[in-house]
């Protein structure tokens, strides 16, 4: 798999505050290949987060572009972006970011569901299956362990089959094993389904298993390597 | 997002809980207007067929001269039932003991009464029983005050014009007698084949003739759209309304209150709708901003949540028609003991309210919040502060032109609905100022006060927003509360005082003036009577400041005369014709129950001085200082208009269009009338005072009495019904605020009891915070339920205004108890849930 996936060029993002304007990211251009592991990492309110939501389309930046699977996604309003999230994205959120009112396995159902797939259930029970999960399909999010709700994550973010996925601190509400054993599924199923992943951490072994690492540091790219093998 | 999608959406989130609020506040708009509209149409439905009792009939057509075949066969064409009533004064005599009397004879085919029933007596002035029958050909059915006067009994044989009959029955009650002064004679009752052979109709009698006519309101309605042109001017289409002004008037009010009643529920309802709603947007944000880094764009959350609404607003529509059928019947058994035996069928009408109640309930007060939905950012998923910005100004407006037009259409009344949404919106803003001051003042005295307190008035003060809008919402539902019960007793004592228990139900008429003191001392001794004798002269005004009167009328053509000889006098309030002959008196001082309106009453010795009834004066077009004409018995006289007054006319006692001052009628033949009240166990006493002055002419209006008594009861019963109501959604609407603020109480109590805050401490704190909540809602409530009964009863129902001191103590103490059950109830379960299963559900 091979091409541009991912581009950003001159992205700036500022937000207004009571002392004036503070920017947030400050002139980002990068490329990622399809199929690349790009981990981003820097200090708290480096502008991490910020860059992932931007090159995901769920924020727009106040000043560059942005392209998506071959769209240019900051020309496009809020409506043609959830296309193309539904069409090309994944996520897992540092919170889970499950619905509370709805069991494992419907949790995994719903990307399926808002894409108009014939057998929903079916391959979100075999994506649960995948987790580990297979016996707690019918569990709320409450019912289950921090562990447990981040591979329900993981498997609605792999059940719509994106092109990115985009994972915010997957580990980072974990602890040290439980994340360690996430961080593998996570990896396993990316490389299995050759998905392009772009992870946010401020955990660097996390980092080190990322073939690109991106360094931030107040809004700006600090470096682009290539991660040690 | 398809159909299925939003179903299976709003199946999970009923699985979940979440929607069972608004369903439920959803249920109860429903279900109370429609259990109010069914009860309503129903009652109103048996609440006409009796008050049709009065007429007869359900509709009659009046004339002068015979009901043209035509009408018949219109009103036989949309199978209506008929019947003919004939009416004519005569003379009933005896043979047998050489004496007659002047007789109201009637003459009835088959059929009549077509509603309400003949009450028959063996003897005369005996209690009567019901009778289905009629006096068959050949016989007739004496008033009891014919028996003495005739010196006849049951059996014996009296003669009417040429024919002779045998008197069968003793008449003791008719439904349609009516308050009418046609019948100074007792009546006398035959059948109509036998009016031929009394050779008493001849040209020129003074005859009237009845059309009675029963059937469903669509065909009444049909026959008079078919016969409106032809009616005018010989023939007077009366229904139950125009036929008994009081009647009229207490109707009127009980419908006025009836729909205020609704008109509550569904503004307490669709509040309720509107909290829950927004309580389940809220929790949907984060709910929506997953949804859409799923992939899900603002139209199809819009249109899903849109989806989820229809789904809940049929769903609860359709179970609240069920409820509001549910809860009619048992209203209708629990009043089983005061409600007439069998109500009649509801029209279709409460149903259609009902489902059009529930589905603009849904999309005038549930929609908007939900369409916030679709501003949620997907950002929400990382930095959950971020809100949607507010929905629109075009959403809410529209949300307020649906909620409007729902209370409109369904009030039918847009001054009532007017008037109660300027008082809800002056009444919220003031409200909301008066929140924040007690707000501020329970936090400075908090400072002072224990942990407790200090903790309740502090979580009070914290969210000092929401709670302005909780004091708000609390405090209307206390302030409908208190209107409910104000305005229902102003309107039920009204109605009571308006016929009290010792009103007077018989009027004596044609006392000679050498009577008058003998006549008072009986009346004295047998019934207590300290009434008044009022003279009385009939005449008729022949001149307007020397305009001639037929003139006078030809210049107002729009005042026709009335072909109507029965509504002078006290109770009927008839149309005004300045050429009729009137009843005129002469007194010194303002009767009772009249109130000068315009122009000054006249001292002693005054100039020929006339005091009008207003409206009269007002039809006729005359004013202060205009000169009328009087010819009584042929001598002209004039005198001066010097005053107006407003008579109460239901106020039962002699009432006059027209008073000449004393002197003014010095010279001419009076005679003397006046009422009291007479118990019916001592009936007997009307043979008593007949047999001793002969001449004299009693009325007796027991009957009618008794009738407008219960129907009043009737109504005063169904306006509990909807106070009942409207408690119910006031509750509704203390519940779904309360459930409204429940997650940001849990998260609070979590912390507090994380900190180490023990459970009695915090249900101390959580009791102490409502009871201040209720408290506050109690004394805006109060506030608002003066000035809003204030202005009801001075504007909507014209009825006294004054302070109630007593709600001053009762809404606090109310609004405490009512919201600190309610409030505690429903947190209850936050303060047993441990701690670190609190904060992990948030």
């Amino acid at each position: 798999m091979s091409g541009c996936i991912l581009r950003a060029r001159a992205v700036v993002k500022r937000v207004p505050t009571s002392e004036g304007d503070l920017t947030i990211l400050d002139g980002i251009d990068l490329m990622v290949e399809a199929g690349a592991q790009v981990a981003v990492v820097g200090e708290s309110g480096s502008g991490k987060t910020t860059l992932l939501s931007v090159l995901a389309g769920l924020d727009l930046p106040t000043s560059g572009d942005v392209w998506l699977d071959g769209e240019e996604i900051t020309a496009l309003d809020e409506e043609q972006r959830a296309r193309v999230r539904a069409r090309s994205v994944g996520f897992v959120f540092q919170s889970f970011q499950l619905i509370d009112s709805l069991t494992a396995l419907e949790n995994v159902m719903l990307p399926l569901e808002l894409r108009g797939q014939r057998q929903p259930r079916e391959d979100a029970l075999g994506f649960l299956e995948r987790v580990g999960l297979s016996a707690r399909t019918t569990h709320y999010p409450l019912q289950l362990s921090g562990g447990e709700q981040q591979r329900v994550a993981i498997a609605r973010a792999f059940a719509s089959g994106p092109k990115v996925l985009f994972a915010d601190e997957p580990t980072g509400n974990l602890d040290t094993a439980t994340g360690g054993k996430i961080a593998d599924l996570l990896f396993a199923l990316n490389r299995e389904a050759g998905t392009t992943l772009m992870l946010v951490t401020h955990d660097a072994a996390l980092a080190g298993r990322c073939a690109d690492v991106i360094a931030l540091d107040a809004g700006r790219m600090q470096a682009s390597r290539e991660a040690a093998p | 997002m398809t159909l299925s999608l939003a179903l299976r959406l709003a199946l999970r989130d009923w699985r979940a809980g979440e929607l069972r609020l608004l369903l439920a506040a959803l249920l109860l708009a429903v279900g109370a207007v429609t259990a109010v509209s069914l009860f309503v149409d129903r009652l109103q439905r048996a609440l006409v067929a009796e008050s049709a009792t009065l007429l007869g009939a359900d509709r009659v057509i009046d004339a002068s001269r015979a009901v043209p075949q035509r009408f018949r066969d219109l009103a036989e064409a949309r199978g209506l039932a008929l019947a003919d009533v004939i009416r004519f004064p005569s003379m009933a005599s005896s043979d047998a003991t050489g004496r007659s009397q002047l007789a109201s004879v009637k003459a009835v085919t088959t059929g009549y009464p077509l509603r309400g029933t003949l009450w028959v007596a063996g003897e005369p002035f005996a209690r009567g029983r019901r009778t289905d029958g009629l006096p068959a050909p050949g016989e007739v059915w004496l008033d009891s005050r014919l028996f003495p006067a005739l010196g006849v009994k049951v059996g014996d044989t009296v003669s009417v014009g040429y024919a002779d009959f045998t008197v069968t029955a003793v008449l003791a009650s008719e439904p349609d007698r009516g308050g009418g002064f046609m019948g100074f004679a007792p009546r006398l009752l035959m059948h109509a084949e036998d009016i031929p052979a009394t050779r008493v109709i001849q040209p020129g009698s003074r005859i009237r003739y009845r059309l009675q006519l029963a059937g469903g309101d669509d065909a009444l309605r049909s026959l008079h759209d078919a016969i409106r042109d032809e009616l005018s001017p010989g023939y007077r289409w009366r229904d139950v309304r125009s036929a008994n002004a009081r009647i009229d008037s207490a109707l009127d009010r009980a419908e006025s209150f009836l729909l205020l009643g609704g008109l509550l529920t569904v503004l307490l309802a669709g509040v309720a709708v509107a909290l829950s709603a927004r309580r389940y947007a809220r929790r949907h944000y984060d709910h929506v901003a997953v949804l859409k880094t799923l992939g899900a764009t603002p139209a199809e959350v819009q249109w899903g949540y849109t989806l989820v609404l229809l789904i809940i607003g049929v769903a609860g529509a359709l179970a609240g028609l069920a409820l509001g059928a549910l809860a009619h019947f048992g209203i209708i058994s629990a009043l089983r003991g005061f409600l007439p035996v069998s109500l009649p069928l509801p029209g279709a009408q409460p149903v259609w309210v009902g489902l059009l109640t529930g589905f603009i309930c849904v999309l005038a007060f549930g929609l908007p919040p939900l369409l916030r939905l679709r501003g949620v950012s997907p950002m929400r998923v990382i930095r959950r502060d971020l809100a949607p910005g507010t929905a629109s100004a075009w959403t809410y407006g529209c949300a307020a032109a649906g909620g409007l037009g729902l209370l409109v259409w369904y009030s039918g009344d847009a001054t009532l609905t007017g008037w109660a949404l300027a008082g809800a919106a002056v009444t919220v803003s003031v409200f909301a100022g008066l929140a924040l001051i007690l707000l501020r003042g329970g936090r400075a005295l908090g400072m002072q006060a224990g942990s407790v307190w200090r903790l309740a008035l502090a979580g009070l003060h914290r969210r000092h927003r929401e709670n302005v809008g909780q004091i708000v919402v609390f405090g209307v539902a206390v302030m409908l509360l208190l209107i409910m019960v104000l305005v229902r007793t102003a309107l039920v004592d009204e109605w009571q005082s308006r016929i009290p228990v010792r009103a007077p139900n018989q009027f004596v008429m044609n006392v000679a003036p050498g009577e008058v003191g003998a006549v008072e001392a009986l009346l004295k001794a047998g019934t207590g009577y300290e009434g008044r004798m009022f003279p009385m002269i009939r005449g008729r005004i022949t001149a307007v400041n020397g305009i001639a009167a037929a003139r006078w009328q030809r210049q107002r053509p729009q005042r026709r005369e009335q072909p109507d000889g029965e509504r002078d006098g006290p109770g009927g309030r008839g149309r005004p014709g300045i050429l009729r002959e009137r009843n005129l008196t002469f007194l010194a001082d303002l009767p009772k129950h009249n109130v000068v309106v315009d122009g000054q009453w006249w001292a002693a010795g005054a100039a020929p001085s006339a005091s009008l009834e207003e409206e009269y004066a007002a039809a006729l077009g005359l004013a202060l200082g205009d000169s009328l004409t009087f010819d009584v018995g042929g001598l002209p006289f004039t005198a001066t208009v010097t005053n107006t007054r407003r008579v109460a006319w239901d106020s039962l006692q002699p009432n006059f269009f027209i008073i000449l001052s004393p002197g003014a009628l010095d010279g001419q033949p009076a005679t003397y009338m006046t009422s009291f009240h007479l118990p019916s166990e001592r009936r007997a006493f009307l043979n008593e005072l007949l047999s001793r002055h002969p001449t004299v002419s009693v009325i007796d209006v027991d009957q009618i009495i008794t009738h407008l008594r219960r129907i009043i009861a009737h109504v005063a019963q169904a306006v509990e019904l909807v106070l009942a109501l409207v408690l119910c959604a006031g509750l509704l609407v203390l519940i779904a605020s309360i459930q409204s603020s429940r997650d940001q109480r849990l998260k609070e109590l979590a912390l507090l009891r994380a900190l180490g805050g023990t459970r009695r401490l915090i249900t101390g704190a959580l009791v102490a915070e409502f009871a201040a909540l209720g408290a506050f809602a109690g004394v805006v409530a109060v506030v608002g339920a003066e000035i809003t009964t204030f202005t009801l009863n001075r504007f909507v129902f014209e009825l006294p205004a004054s302070l109630h001191p007593q709600i001053w103590a009762v809404g606090p103490l109310f609004g405490i108890l009512m919201v600190t059950a309610v409030g505690y109830l429903g947190t209850r379960r936050l303060v047993r849930t441990p701690p670190a299963t609190a904060l992990r559900e948030l």
